[in-house]
């Protein structure tokens, strides 16, 4: 069994996050602190679970990014996964889901991978689709929001239960090969083990330069960002905490609510 | 626009989704001419759900009509589109943003050779407004090609709602038997369905914020001093395994609809925010002014929860005790 995993970096949180200078992307500070998609976290986990049942399994866990990004993919060889292989640009910026997409199935497409598994979605772009376009862009199987698999008829198709609105399932089988995006809670993410670690501290990564895997066609252009202005209708409760208190039990009142 | 924009048209056990008619209003704010409605239906289910479509907006609907699209996968979904599509040289192809729309709509661009745009929550000529970072930045994303697909966030736009005279003119159009690889196996019911929230006047609500399974007790506090009340939790509290998912509010857990939703360390999902939007009275306690949630909320307080509730709970006992 050959799996891929494509697990994103992201910063840790939102707060240090600032625009840049042309407003076409954020600008991370000196103290950001990056860290795993959390998305990618529970795809990596599933798919350790998957080559559990399959002794003679290999995951290989790809990322796109700069330099940076390598801590990520050294965290993943630390949980387990065998090889890692960054397609690395030069420069940071926003980079959409298809040229995501494109360079990841540039890779793929010769290594003949019998599952790829990738989170829902990005924790910043928040775009759900790079899995999908994958998929499509290496004609495989797909299912998103995964929140369940059942492989013991791997590589030949595999069961998978997809969220819907209000909490229900989505029952289907697919064939292999196929790429599924994981939904979070399907499992709880091993931490990485000190074994592994130390392999993955000096583990030789597979980088590929990613201007070499050709000319991406852009077909959307993020033209601005910009901090969603706040203000909606309601009122923010001003004062020291003990008359803000007073004063929202004052609202309650006046709600009939206490 | 000369071309006409599509739509989806999503349906569930022979209605069509509300976020449907959402979509078309969309599709109506980006061009008030030519739009047509297409819905995806097997023999038994095509005609009524084009006649309630076609009565509903008074817009052109074609049914594309196959036993491969008995049941929902996107596999069937992208190949009927794409076939129907691939001639018609549309503006723009609208897909609600629900479980189902996000699933195809990628591998549905990647077949048309076109843009894919998802979550879109707001449109300037043409550029279409999407949140990142949790909703702390919007971004502004046009098309470079035609015919982009996009997907529509739930509850961004209100219902389409003309009232039409005429129902608009309908057409199906019969699939022959497509070869699809997946095989759909039926639906199952959540198993984390709570009556006691459902029913509910006051809910208290723990999201991240809260900061640890202890804390929660901070909360259950508070609901001690309402009547019929019940503690509710985030998606991310629940992965977090401080709360069961019986708990989680918002769209893939319990929508709910009470008198008072108190957010308390809720960043404000769009995902979380669409279950609670029902609710009369939404009070927020975070400590980051930013936070999505005071952009819902009709009164908020700006202070750590596991000091300002204890602080609330102690302020309401001495007023009762006077």
């Amino acid at each position: 069994m050959k799996i891929l995993v494509c697990v994103k970096q992201v910063s840790d949180s939102a707060e240090t996050l600032r625009i840049n200078k042309t407003a076409t992307w954020i600008e991370y500070a000196e103290k950001t602190v990056f860290r795993m998609n959390r998305y990618d976290e529970y795809a990596l986990e599933e798919a350790l679970r998957i080559a559990e049942r399959y002794p003679d399994a290999v995951i290989d866990v790809l990322s796109v990014g700069t330099e940076r990004v390598r801590s990520t993919i050294r965290r993943a060889l630390g949980m387990g996964a065998h090889h890692g292989i960054h397609i690395m640009r030069d420069e940071e910026g926003y980079v959409s889901a298809f040229e995501r997409a494109s360079l990841i199935s540039s890779v793929a497409r010769n290594r003949n991978y019998d599952l790829i598994l990738t989170g829902v979605m990005a924790e910043d772009d928040m775009e759900a689709q790079t899995g999908g376009l994958t998929a499509a862009m290496l004609s495989y199987a797909c299912a998103t929001n995964v929140l369940f698999q059942k492989s013991t008829n791997c590589p030949v198709e595999i069961y998978v239960e997809r969220e819907i609105e209000g909490g229900g399932r989505e029952c289907l089988t697919l064939k292999l090969p196929a790429v599924l995006t994981i939904q979070s809670g399907i499992n709880t993410p091993r931490y990485p083990t000190l074994s592994h670690m130390l392999k993955a501290r000096t583990a030789e990564l597979d980088i590929i330069d990613a201007c070499a895997l050709g000319a991406i066609r852009l077909p959307g252009v993020l033209e601005k960002i910009a901090l969603t202005p706040q203000g909606g209708k309601g009122e923010i409760i001003e004062g020291s905490p003990s008359g803000k208190a007073e004063k929202l039990l004052e609202i309650l009142h006046r709600h009939s609510l206490v | 626009m000369n071309k006409k924009v599509y739509v989806a048209a999503l349906h569930e056990k022979g209605q069509v989704l509300q976020e449907t008619y959402e979509t078309i209003a969309f599709a109506h704010e980006l061009n008030k001419g030519k739009i047509a409605l297409l819905v995806l239906a097997d023999e038994d289910r095509i005609l009524p759900l084009a006649e309630q479509l076609a009565r509903k907006t008074g817009l052109e609907v074609v049914g594309l009509k196959g036993s491969f699209l008995k049941e929902y996968c996107a596999e069937a979904y992208t190949k009927a589109l794409f076939s129907y599509l691939k001639g018609k040289d549309p503006a723009y192809v609208c897909i609600p943003h629900t479980a189902q729309g996000a699933d195809f709509a990628p591998q549905l661009s990647v077949a048309l050779g076109a843009c894919c745009i998802t979550a879109v929550e707001a449109q300037e000529r043409e550029s279409f407004i999407r949140s990142m970072f949790g909703g702390k930045f919007r971004a502004e994303i046009r098309a470079c090609t035609q015919g982009a697909v996009l997907t529509v966030l739930p509850g961004a736009w209100k219902p389409y709602d003309k009232a039409e005279e005429l129902p608009g003119e309908i057409s199906i159009i019969a699939f022959p038997d497509e070869i699809i690889s997946t095989i759909p196996q039926g639906i199952r019911e959540s198993a984390h369905k709570n009556m006691a929230l459902s029913v509910a006047e006051v809910i208290i609500s723990a999201g991240r914020g809260v900061g640890s399974q202890e804390n929660i007790r901070i909360l259950r506090d508070l609901c001690s001093v309402f009547s019929k009340s019940a503690l509710g939790a985030t998606r991310a509290v629940c992965d977090l395994g401080w709360l069961d998912y019986t708990h989680q509010v918002g769209i893939t857990g319990n929508k709910v609809s009470p008198k008072l939703y108190v957010a308390c360390g809720v960043s404000g999902a769009a995902q979380h925010l669409a279950g609670i939007k029902d609710s009369r009275t939404i009070i927020a306690v975070n400590t980051d002014i930013n936070a999505p949630i005071f952009r819902v909320a009709h009164y908020g307080v700006v202070e750590d929860l596991t000091t300002f509730i204890p602080l609330l709970i102690e302020t309401y006992r001495k007023r009762t005790k006077g």
